[in-house]
Formats: C-alpha cells, structure tokens, sequence
C-alpha cells in the first residue's frame, strides 16, 4: 500500500467519520419525525387520563400561585381541582395528578410517570389492588397527610417509605395550593 | 440557610450517600468489578472517573443547552456520549504531554471511562432533572466522590475476601458479588435519611 | 465458525452476563420483574445485532485509529432508534426501564462484540453472534428476575401476564422483599454466576471422563 501523506490520512478518517455520522443522524431524524406525534400523543393522553381519574368530567387549565415549588399544573372545573404535582421520591421526582373538591377534601390521586423500584416504590403508580389500595387511602383527606411513621394515617407501601412520604409530600403541596385558590 | 445553598447541599449529600451511583443505583458496575482488587488502583479509578464525571457534566450541560434551542433533544444521547469520549481523549493528551506523573498512575484507567456507564448517566440524570449549570457540576462531581467512596470500601473488602476459604463454584467474582451485596445493604440504612 | 458453536457459547461458555461479565449494571438494576427483563433483553439484542451487521459491513471503510469513534456513534444511533420507537409504540417498558434505555449505549458487551467479533467476521457470522450472545445476555436477565421476582414479591410474570400482577406463588408475608432492592441485585448475580461456574466445570469434568 501507498504511504499517505499526514494531511491526506487526516481529511480521509475526517471524512469518513462525518459520512457515518451524517448517515445515523439521518436516520435518527426519521425516526425522530415518525415517532414524535405518538410520543407526545401519549403523554398528553397520560396527563388527561390522569385528570379524568381524579376529576371526573376533567377541566380547564388555570393560572396559579405556589410557594412548595412542587405545582406544575392547576386544572379547574366546577366541581374541583386537578392539581399536577412533582414530589421528589426515592429515585428521581415524581409526576402524579390530585384531585381535590371545593371544600379542600382530597377526591382521588393517579401517578403519571416516576422511576421508582419496580416491586416496591412502582407500586404505588401499578394498576394491582396494592397499588389502588395505597392510592385510595388518600381519598377524604383533608388539610394534610403523612405516613404512619411521621405521625399521619397513611400506611405506607411497604419497603418503600421515601416513595410514600413523596407522595404525601405532593398530596400536601396540592391541598396547600387549592387553600390559596378559593 | 440560602434555599438555593441547601439543594445543592441536598444533591451533594443524596449523590455520596443516598442515591450513590454504585451501591444504589448501579452505574459504573463494570469497573466497579473490574479495578477494585487493590486499593491503590481502586483510588485511581475513582478519582479519574470524579474527574471526569465533573468535567462531562460542565460540557455536556452546555450541548444540552444547545440541543434544547436547535429542538434536537432526541440527539442527546449521541452527543452526550461523543463528548464524554472526546474530554476522555483529551484528557489524556493533555496528562500524557504535561503531567506525565499523573499519566503513568491514572492513564490505563482513562479509556476504560469512556464505557463507563456512571459517566453517561449522569450526564443524562442531570438533563432529566432539567439541573442547571452548578448543579449539573456538583452532581457530577458529587457521583464520583460516591464512586470512589464505594469502590476503595469495596477494594478494601476484597483484599481480604481473596484470602479467604470458600466454595470451589464462588470463587472470583461470585463472593466478591456478595460482598458488594453486603456493602450495598450497609448503605441501603442511609436511605431512610431525609436531606433537607 | 458455526452456529451450534456459537449458541452455545453465547448461552452457556461464553455467556456475557455469567462469563464474560459484561453490560452488568443493567442486569442489576432492571431484574425485579419478568417484563422488564424480557424488555431489556429483547432490546439489547436487536441493537447488537443491528450494530454487529452494519459495523462488521463497514469494517473495510473504517480506519483502525478512528474505529471506536465510529462503533460509539453507529452505537448510540441504533440505541436512540431503539429507545424513540419504544416510547413511541411500549410507553409501559420504556416507563418502567427509564434511563436504563439509553444507558445501553455504555453496556460494554455491545461495543466489546463490535470490537472482538464484528470487526473480524463476515456480516452473516456476525449477525449470528449478535443473535447468540444477545440471547445468552436475555436468558441469564430473564433467570435473575425468575429468581429476585419469586423470592423478593413472591410472584412470577410480574408486569406481563395476569394482567400485570403476575402469578403470586409466595403468599404476600413471606417474600424478603430486600431481593428487589440493590443488595439483592448484587446477591443474585453472585449466586447465578456461581450456579453456571458450577454446571460448566460438571461438564467439563463429564466431557474430561468421556476421553479416559
């Protein structure tokens, strides 16, 4: 084989990884084109879905003030509130939706999306009857809620009491911005 | 105290401690394994790989900033993992050329870090949580401190584990699994702390 | 090369997960479950042997002094598609293995394949080798969630069948739930690498027996 010049051999492996860049990159932007209307179809239908279950007949997006930091989102109807929330769990924050009536008393809570252990912390977003277990005892809460081992009335899921405490955490932010709503 | 001095405080402690990158949610297993049969090089590792960590953090924030506002979030993940492997190489040159000392003691472990996954994640981690830049940093950093604090009290462990008597089938790497087992159980007691 | 002998070293002799102790931090972390494990198997093996064809067809292209570069991007683009069309078509897999996806790109068995087998092998044997180590990769996850799934819920096929819930085998007192966390991860693996050095050397020793 020819000995190539330093320069030659320089702009050759250049090229040559731009031609194998450019090509995934390509490809990446395709599938990027193909699968973002569903990505984002999906998470909007989460997020309605999830005001559905806490907010029977769902409601209409409206300004807010917060001072936990923890409220993303405040969806209002005549009936109540669904407030989105962002815990911090045992891995990473939580996304969950709270319903809460006119009167300040919690209607029902549903998780969005979270990256908790799968076994013990998911539990508490799993569609099982431990999950919906956990979830419906924050139904009728009012004022503010904490697990058993802070002194509160919710049991937590067991082996997994930092996800608990995240819930109530978001639960407790939620009530807390609709007492400064009405 | 600043509230914004106490959440970087809280992502420092949480990223030695709590949610340490090794023990709790298992980045960086491979050299985890791999260079933790002697302390001297387990120390190496670790903080070559906090070196890093922190470096790929600043650079990758600022991409990330720059994938935001061109819309090409879904690159990110290439990109991320072309400038760990770029600052990997760089660093390297750069330890080779003026601090050769250092070279000789840290540079076998510098391109075992391009493929190590505590690197990639975080920087991922801190897009996730949408951290800003000194966060990002401190993250970074703060995950190879926990790093090098799990792989020495590992290296440490194993030191004496390969002198002891076991069954024929555990030997190498299954006993050192479970020791590692056990010294994740030791920090699991930090997760019932609550930060701030 | 043929294929019954790479099957059987990607499933048993050569396996990556027991032997060759590669890609562990997914193996320990994602394991608690049945679908999960599928998932991940599933997934690692399609991008192993999408990247082991295309970078074993580009060998002759790609200069030695730029190759790694090269493999992480072909990599790291075939785990984006990977990830995006999971997203797009299993949102409940992509949930629930979160930063797991992407992170196959550092899984050191994908790039230690592309370095060791598909830079030197035809496209075909390559693609064959991604099949096999990514099916031995699949069956030892999908054995350390059997095992932490029984033993740490006392349940099995969590996730999948029964509507998610999965079978429960253990009634809900009893499972040491710690096999889902961390610590069992570690202990697991340890015990389903010992349990494979062990069938190994009794079949070395039979085939050892056979020859005398």
């Amino acid at each position: 084989m020819k000995q190539e010049t330093m320069p030659r051999f320089i702009l050759r492996i250049s090229l040559t990884l731009l031609l194998i860049t450019s090509v995934m990159a390509a490809a990446l932007a395709i599938t990027n084109y193909v699968t973002k209307p569903r990505i984002e179809q999906h998470t909007q239908a989460k997020i309605l879905e999830a005001v559905e279950t806490v907010l029977p007949g769902g409601g209409a997006e409206i300004p807010f003030s917060d001072a936990t930091g923890l409220v993303d989102k405040v969806y209002a109807s005549d009936t109540g509130y669904a407030v989105q929330v962002q815990p911090n769990g045992f891995d990473g924050a939580i996304t969950m939706m709270v319903g809460i009536d006119k009167t300040g008393k919690v209607l029902g809570i549903s998780v969005i999306s979270h990256t908790e252990t799968a076994g013990l912390g998911a539990v508490a977003a799993a569609d099982t009857s431990a999950g919906s277990q956990f979830r419906q005892q924050f139904v009728g809460a009012v004022g503010s809620v904490a697990v058993f081992k802070d002194g509160g009335q919710i049991d937590a899921i067991t082996g997994a009491t930092i996800t608990s405490r995240g819930i109530c955490d978001g639960v407790n932010a939620a009530l807390t911005c609709v007492a400064g709503l009405s | 105290m600043n509230a914004y001095v106490q959440a970087l405080l809280g992502i420092l402690l949480s990223a030695i401690l709590t949610e340490n990158f090794i023990l709790v949610r298992f980045y960086g297993i491979c050299p985890f394994m791999g260079v933790s049969k002697r302390i001297d090089t387990a120390l190496g590792m670790g903080l070559s790989v906090t070196f890093v960590m922190a470096l790929a953090s600043a650079a990758c924030w600022l991409v990330y900033q720059l994938l935001l506002a061109l819309n090409l979030v879904y690159m990110q993940t290439v990109a991320f993992v072309l400038v760990i492997a770029a600052i990997v190489q760089v660093v390297e040159m750069f330890l080779k050329k003026f601090v050769p000392a250092l070279y000789k003691a840290l540079g076998i472990f510098l391109p075992l870090i391009t493929t190590n996954c505590a690197v990639l994640g975080v920087t991922l981690v801190n897009a996730q949580e949408g951290f800003d830049f000194l966060q990002s940093v401190i993250n970074g950093a703060a995950g190879g401190i926990g790093f090098t604090l799990s792989i020495v009290l590992f290296a440490s462990m194993r030191e004496r584990v390969s002198k002891a008597d076991c069954p024929a089938a555990f030997k190498g790497f299954p006993i050192a699994l479970v020791t590692a087992g056990l010294l994740a159980l030791a920090f699991m007691g930090f997760s019932g702390m609550k930060i701030f | 090369m043929n294929f019954k002998k790479q099957l059987k070293e990607g499933l048993l002799t050569k396996n990556p997960v027991t032997v060759q102790l590669l890609g562990m931090c997914s193996t320990l972390a994602i394991t608690t479950n049945l679908f999960n494990g599928l998932g991940m198997g599933l997934s690692v093996t399609l991008i192993l042997i999408c990247s082991n064809v295309m970078i074993s067809a580009l060998r002759k292209v790609i200069p030695s002094q730029i190759r790694i570069a090269a493999y992480i991007v072909i990599i790291a683009s075939f785990v984006t598609v990977v990830d995006l069309c999971l997203q797009a078509f299993l949102p409940a897999l992509s949930d629930s293995l979160g930063v797991f996806i992407p992170l196959i790109v550092v899984n050191c068995m994908i790039l230690g394949r592309a370095e060791a087998f598909a830079a030197k092998n035809g496209v075909l044997a390559s693609a064959a080798d991604g099949l096999c180590q990514g099916m031995g990769y699949t069956v030892a996850l999908v054995a350390m969630c059997i095992i932490r799934e029984l033993l740490g819920a006392g349940t099995f096929g969590g996730g999948l069948l029964n509507n998610g819930e999965g079978f429960r085998i253990i009634p809900a007192q009893y499972p040491a739930m710690q096999l889902l966390m961390p610590v069992g991860g570690f202990l697991t693996l340890g015990f389903v690498i010992a349990g494979s050095q062990w069938l190994i050397k009794r079949i070395e020793k039979r085939k050892g027996g056979a020859k005398v």
